[in-house]
């Protein structure tokens, strides 16, 4: 059993907060993802949790053990860097059975584990040769099979996949999730590509700053995001934000949007305020279907053959982004008429924090 | 999991903690030893009387307050500047060699090994190849100035050129020195900005001036601390050539501390440490200088 | 490339500089020449006035006889004993202190690093009277062990900066996968570090030797007599028991330059490295 379980955790360098006080559960088995913008701490946490650096306050504990200043190689974890940290002058084979012949372990085992890891990872024809002569995704498949062969309770990525190409990225990433369905140990994985989140989680925590923002699985994190930081970091093209009016009105609320158009919200208000409508282009209609239609100019049209991504302006000038048909024949300079579905449209208020989401699944 | 006895995980438990300094001990136990104390040592000795095997007399700043009266040290310190300053040649005539050589050519491997050449020998063999060089009567050199003007120069015998005569022959290694450091620069140049620069039409002495220098700028500093270390060093070549003369005319302030301690002179101990720790602190001057720079290199990492 | 490729140049401009690089050659290696053609000469060419001349002979007779006649073997032989006892210490010890340097963050860790490297930079006179003392102490003045125990210390210096900067270029990553692993810190240094610094324990070797190969102060300084003399302080003595009796000197010259020179040219990439460390970047 090893949930991973965080309390209070921070981390600075020197006077430097970096990590602002961390409260997490990952239970045995979760494929959990760190996500977040570059620089926002996710890989100084993921050395906190594999002992790589000091945790400055709090505590982790790992299988229900104390390891706040537990060694890195007695943690049970294992770790794959984005620069794969293969052994440069070792064979492949030397490489994945280096930490075990180096812990004590006979010659017989470490020829068995090297040999399971190889076959499970197709690496079996390339175990003579070094790092050197292989290809990225291959150097990829060795580093896992250094971690598999420890048979960790944890597994740590750190930005697995950068290091390569588009194609080869979705191909690797189906082979760690089909991975973690094999071993079903835990794993811990951080990105800053939030399709790689939404792709591979279980769970998702979406940090800014130092600081968690949400945690939840992706389908929960796309339909409920809690504040802006996550409704702007989920989704791909970004969720669109236009300023509003909001006041209460019939046990709901009715927002005022750019142009003068009127749009009947479900929820409750106090008192009239400024916010932030929030709206998915792929929620959009660009065929003017919704509870209320807004005039605009289109701008710019991406044609992605499949659909078409149209970037509009509307009354007072706001670009917002509308995902439509791959046939849909506007083009710059035309008009068109978008549709608001009030179902699908989230509220925040000033503070950024979600006030009503438009939570599709319910 | 065969038991662990207690030491070893010990050792596990809080080798993050041991083992930089027991990497660190073997070699830094050393030179504390050989380097570091001495130093200190070295600075007390100068404040006493002593012949290397007596006893040591406390004489306060006396050695100092000699060598202040003292003529010859004045003469080697006036050597030890010129030294400096002429041997700064060094860095351009490495660079005009550098860019000489640096065609690509057939054979220029091999140009380059033999410029070379001179760094890789002994200075004391320097020192007897440029004593051989400027013998008067069958010297090359003197030959060469007898046939110019008329009239023979013993260079090494001449209190007017000795001392220019020992930085010819220690410039001769040190170019060499400089010469390579550059030609490691320019296979290293940025060549998209060389030719963006070509084609904004800078080219030859413009192009070197402010496109090619700032970007040899780490081999210039490099050549300028082994030069003027090399320069505030100079022993060897004096000691070989003329041993300080004639008449201490050559005398520098490394072989003048050598003399006093350690040779015909007698033993004064005391003196010679004075006199070195004059050399120390000029040369303290540049080390402070070059590792300022190196520690703002390393904040920049 | 700077200079313009002088491909690119006119044809007589490619020839005068095809023309330049053998006359400047024998130029700038004038003195070398002259003694390596003195040393071939016989002593009676010398004797006769013919000091620039076609020699008479070839007079290999001369090496043969500064190796009969006076004690350069045995003072080959004891360079030996110091240069490479002394390659061994400084490079094995600055392995270590490099890879100390560059791995750990411990507090003292920069002073510690420029003091090595300011160490390198003093005057040998500054060490002069307490490391004689020292030598007599231990009762190792004039024999080579004292002169290579100095040696591997004030190396360990330069070495030092060479090695902690070469190791710091090795990706930290590496480090931190075997810890990991659970690879015990002597064991990084020994299975993953140590076998990539093989280059940098190549160009160290090589340089190491050439420095203390040439060392002349030193050898003066630390030994007497005979017995534990270098070639570099035997040279010089050499020199004056012939006087003037320039094709000794110059046949001797010839072989003292020797084992540096044959180690620059089999090891020319290494020595080369070595010495331009830092000239390139930062
Ligand atoms: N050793 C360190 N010393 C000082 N600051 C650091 C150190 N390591 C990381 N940081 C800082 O911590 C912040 C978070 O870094 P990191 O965890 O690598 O971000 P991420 O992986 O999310 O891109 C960055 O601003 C970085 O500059
Ligand atoms: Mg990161």
């Amino acid at each position: 059993m090893a949930e991973v379980s965080l309390s209070n955790v921070k981390k600075d360098f020197g006077a430097i907060s970096i990590i602002k006080g961390i409260d997490l559960e990952i239970k045995d088995g979760e494929f959990c993802v760190f996500v977040g913008p570059s620089g926002c701490g996710k890989s100084t946490l993921l050395r906190m949790i594999a002992g790589l650096e000091d945790i400055s306050q709090g505590a982790l504990r790992i299988g229900g053990r104390d390891m706040t200043r537990v060694g890195p190689s007695d943690r049970g974890v294992a770790m794959v860097f984005q620069s794969y940290a293969l052994y440069p002058h070792m064979t492949v084979g030397e490489n994945i059975g280096f930490g075990l012949r180096m812990t004590g372990h006979d010659k017989a085992e470490i020829a068995k584990r090297t040999a399971a890891a190889a076959k499970m990872l197709q690496l079996e024809p390339l175990l003579a040769r070094k790092p050197g002569q292989l290809s990225g995704g291959q150097r990829q498949r060795v580093a896992i099979g250094r971690a598999i062969v420890r048979n960790p309770e944890v597994f740590l990525f750190d930005e697995p996949l950068s290091n390569l190409d588009a194609s080869l990225r979705v191909q690797m990433r189906g082979e760690i999730s089909r991975l973690h369905q094999d071993l079903g140990a835990t794993m811990i994985y951080v990105t800053h590509d939030q399709v790689e989140a939404m792709t591979m989680a279980d769970k998702i925590v979406v940090l800014s700053a130092g600081r968690i923002e949400q945690v939840g699985s992706p389908l929960e994190l796309y339909h409920r995001p809690k504040n802006l930081f996550v409704a702007g970091f989920i989704g791909s093209p970004k969720m669109n934000f236009i300023a509003v009016d909001a006041r209460p009105h019939d046990g709901g609320i009715e927002v005022t949007l750019p142009g003068g158009a009127v749009l009947q919200l479900a929820g409750s208000l106090a008192a009239a305020a400024k916010m932030t409508l929030g709206l998915r282009p792929e929620h959009a209609s660009a065929t003017g279907a919704g509870d209320a239609v807004l005039p605009a100019k289109v701008h710019l049209a991406e044609h992605l053959g499949s659909e078409t991504l149209f970037f509009v302006g509307l009354a007072d000038g706001t670009e917002i982004a509308v995902k439509a048909d791959g046939l849909a024949p506007e083009r710059p300079g035309d008009s068109m008429q978008i549709g608001f579905p009030a179902r699908a449209c989230h509220l925040f208020n000033a503070d950024g924090q979600a006030v009503l989401n438009g939570d599709l699944t319910r | 999991m065969p038991h662990d006895p207690q030491p070893a995980r010990f050792w596990k438990r809080n080798q993050m903690k041991i083992a930089p300094y027991a990497f660190l001990a073997p070699g830094a136990v050393m030179f504390l030893i050989y380097v570091l104390i001495p130093i200190v040592q070295s600075i007390w000795i100068s404040f006493q009387d002593w012949d290397g095997l007596g006893p040591k007399t406390w004489v306060g700043l006396a050695n100092y307050v000699e060598l202040m009266d003292d003529d010859t040290f004045y003469v080697a310190l006036k050597n030890n500047l010129l030294w400096l300053g002429l041997y700064l040649l060094a860095i351009p005539m490495g660079l005009a060699a550098a860019l000489f050589l640096n065609q690509n050519v057939w054979g220029i491997r091999l140009y380059k090994s033999l410029f070379f050449f001179p760094f890789v020998i002994s200075q004391v063999v320097v020192g007897l190849m440029f004593t051989w060089f400027y013998a008067p009567d069958f010297g090359l050199f003197s030959q060469l100035i007898k046939w110019l003007t008329g009239s023979e120069v013993a260079i090494l015998a001449d209190e007017r050129y000795v001392t220019y005569g020992i930085i010819a022959a220690g410039l001769w290694p040190q170019t060499a020195y400089c010469m390579i450091l550059y030609l490691t620069g320019l296979n290293n140049l940025n060549f998209e900005q060389i030719e963006a620069a070509r084609m904004d039409n800078a080219r030859g002495w413009r192009l070197l001036r402010h496109v090619i220098l700032p970007q040899l700028a780490p081999a210039t500093f490099i050549a300028m601390v082994v030069t003027v270390i090399g320069a505030l060093r100079s022993f060897d070549l004096v000691s070989i050539m003329t041993a300080g003369g004639p008449y201490g005319s050559s005398q520098v302030l490394s072989y003048f501390m050598y003399e006093q301690a350690l040779s015909e002179y007698g033993y004064r101990m005391g003196y010679g440490a004075a006199i070195a720790v004059v050399l120390f602190l000029i040369m303290m001057v540049f080390i402070t200088l070059f590792i300022m720079r190196m520690i703002a290199q390393e904040r920049n990492r | 490339m700077f200079p313009t490729p002088i491909q690119k140049a006119s044809a007589p401009a490619r020839l005068a500089y095809q023309i330049a690089l053998p006359i400047a050659l024998v130029i700038w290696l004038f003195p070398l020449i002259g003694v390596a053609v003195t040393s071939l000469r016989p002593a009676s060419d010398l004797a006769a006035g013919n000091y620039f001349g076609m020699p008479s002979s070839i007079a290999y007779e001369n090496y043969a006889s500064v190796f009969r006649d006076s004690p350069i073997g045995w003072y080959i032989l004891n360079s030996f004993k110091v240069t490479i006892p002394t390659v061994i210490g400084a490079v094995g010890l600055s392995c270590l202190t490099g890879f100390a340097l560059a791995v750990y963050g411990f507090r003292a860790n920069l002073w510690v690093f420029f003091a090595f490297v300011a160490g390198n930079f003093i005057p040998f006179q500054i060490l002069m009277v307490p490391v004689r003392e020292l030598t007599l102490k231990a009762g190792l003045y004039d024999t080579t062990l004292g002169l290579v125990l100095f040696h591997v210390a004030f190396q360990t210096g330069f070495c030092t900066l060479f090695m902690r900067n070469f190791i710091k270029g090795l990706p930290f990553a590496l480090i931190e996968s075997a810890r990991v692993e659970g690879v015990s810190e002597w064991q990084i240094f020994r299975h993953i570090v140590l076998p990539l610094m093989r280059p940098a324990i190549a160009a160290l070797s090589v340089l190491v030797f050439t420095f203390v190969w040439n060392d002349y102060f030193w050898a003066t300084v630390l030994v007497q007599g005979q017995h534990a003399m270098p070639v570099t302080a035997g040279l010089y003595a050499l020199n004056g028991q012939w006087v003037a009796a320039w094709h000794l000197v110059s046949a001797g010259s010839i072989i003292a330059a020797l084992p540096p020179v044959l180690m620059f040219f089999l090891m020319q990439r290494h020595f080369i490295a070595g010495l331009t460390l830092g000239a390139t970047k930062g």
